[in-house]
């Protein structure tokens, strides 16, 4: 009785092709890809958060915004939440948001968590010193944030900012980062792709 | 809006002069009235970035509610003004012609619904401008062969106009059918607009979808009442018997 037993190189052909991971349709591709950052900051709870060691293996969605945005940082952790809700919980549990707020002057830890609670509970804030978060956005290729003057006779100003969200994968890599202007079918149609990577 | 308004009043004075009812007249100013309030603050602004619902109350204005009122204060001299003979009279034949009225309204229904279309010409006030003007144009259009009614064609008889009416208006249902169902908000405009605190955006094209089924049915089917009464309280009157002559 003969057993079909394919060759060994073409066997590991078919698995590569079988396990590669459809690429991401939209977003803007990192070219060289970015490894997950090493940083801790703190969380809205106030304890110590190792970023590299809590959403290790975790496809991880990373965005440095403000709570007083008007209208780009809302709109986009929005989106993201909006279609992260659509997910499986299997996927949910594999998933993780990551918020850093670049404006520790007026975000509190309470405010940050009361922000993000609009749009998910689980969605994690930290906040550090406004020269410590400028330096982990300049090691992921982003401008520090600008900082503007009081323009408001009640204090108020604006943080200029890069607003992509950064998308690290299971094999703790990103390769594609997702500026303001991403809709929510952009997301519905790459999230469940980012998923499959690395894993 | 303020050459509209000046349009509609001398067309106006001159249907009442040739007759037409004071609640006609009083109808097409409250027509130029809702005109303006979907132009204007608030429903304006909203409807030009922020909230899809402002947008379809706008349609629904512009396209359904305010042309037959403003026609009906206008009708006769509109018809007056119709050629009865010549190219003109071929030209107004065939802009009348219900079936090209109804396609007519319902290509630009379509058109100006479609997504990619919305988010290339709302961000502009041009574009925007445009699509409001081609609602409202195309609701003329919609409504002349009902409410103007010239030039007169012998088969377009009341059951006929209660069809066309069903028929041509249920493109629009259809749209707001897949803006309810849609699991993703379908335009990028109102989708990345400043936060709304109230709803979020796929909430506020659900309702965009539920204010044009709704207000839009309760238009048509208000009217398609309205007609269907008249129609057959002529047919009635037609039928009873009639009095023997006096000697």
């Amino acid at each position: 009785m003969s057993r079909l037993s394919p060759h060994p190189l073409l066997a590991a052909a078919l698995c590569i092709l079988a396990c590669a991971a459809p690429a991401p349709r939209h977003g803007v591709s990192l070219e060289p890809p970015i490894p997950r950052p090493t940083f801790t900051l703190t969380d809205t709870r106030g304890k110590a958060y190792d970023f590299a060691r809590e959403t290790r293996g975790r496809l991880t969605f990373l965005f440095f915004g403000y709570t007083n945005c008007p209208d780009v940082c809302p709109v986009h952790v929005s989106n993201v939440a909006a279609v992260l809700h659509k997910l499986s919980f299997e996927d949910q549990q594999r998933s993780a948001f990551v918020f850093v707020t670049v404006d520790p002057a007026r975000d509190s830890l309470p405010a940050v968590r009361a922000w993000l609670d609009h749009f998910d509970k689980t969605f994690v804030g930290l906040r550090g010193d406004a020269a410590l978060v400028d330096s982990l956005m300049g090691t992921l290729g982003l401008p520090p944030a600008i900082r503007a003057a009081p323009t408001e006779p009640n204090g108020w100003y604006e943080v200029g900012h890069a607003a992509p969200v950064i998308v690290f994968t299971a094999d703790d890599v990103a390769r594609v980062m997702y500026p303001f202007g991403t809709r929510q079918l952009d997301w519905a149609e790459d999230i469940p792709r980012l998923l499959k990577v690395g894993r | 809006m303020l050459a509209l308004a000046i349009a509609f009043g001398v067309l106006a004075r001159r249907g009442r002069a040739m007759g037409e009812s004071r609640l006609a007249f009083w109808a097409g100013w409250t027509a130029v009235g809702l005109v303006w309030q979907s132009l204007d603050w608030p429903i304006g602004p909203l409807a030009a970035g922020y909230l899809a619902s402002a947008h379809a109350v706008q349609f629904l204005t512009l396209a359904l509610a305010a042309p037959p009122l403003l026609l009906l204060a206008v009708r006769k001299p509109l018809a007056a003004a119709v050629p009865t003979a010549g190219r003109g009279h071929a030209v107004a034949m065939f802009l009348t012609q219900p079936i090209i009225a109804g396609v007519l309204f319902n290509l630009i229904t379509i058109t100006t619904h479609v997504p990619s279309v919305v988010d290339r010409f709302m961000p502009s006030q041009l574009g925007a401008f445009a699509i409001d003007a081609l609602w409202f144009a195309g609701g003329l259009v919609l409504w002349w062969p009902l409410v103007v009614g010239a030039p007169q064609r012998a088969w377009f008889s009341p059951p006929v106009r209660m069809l066309y009416l069903f028929m041509a208006t249920l493109v629009h249902t259809g749209i707001a059918m897949v803006m309810l169902i849609s699991r993703f908000p379908m335009y990028g405009i109102y989708e990345l607009a400043p936060p709304w605190e109230v709803w979020s955006p796929l909430e506020d094209q659900h309702l965009a979808g539920g204010v044009m089924e709704l207000a839009g049915a309760a238009i048509i089917f208000g009217i398609l009442t309205v007609m269907f009464f008249r129609w057959s309280g002529g047919v009635a009157g037609d039928n009873a018997p009639k009095a023997p002559p006096r000697d």
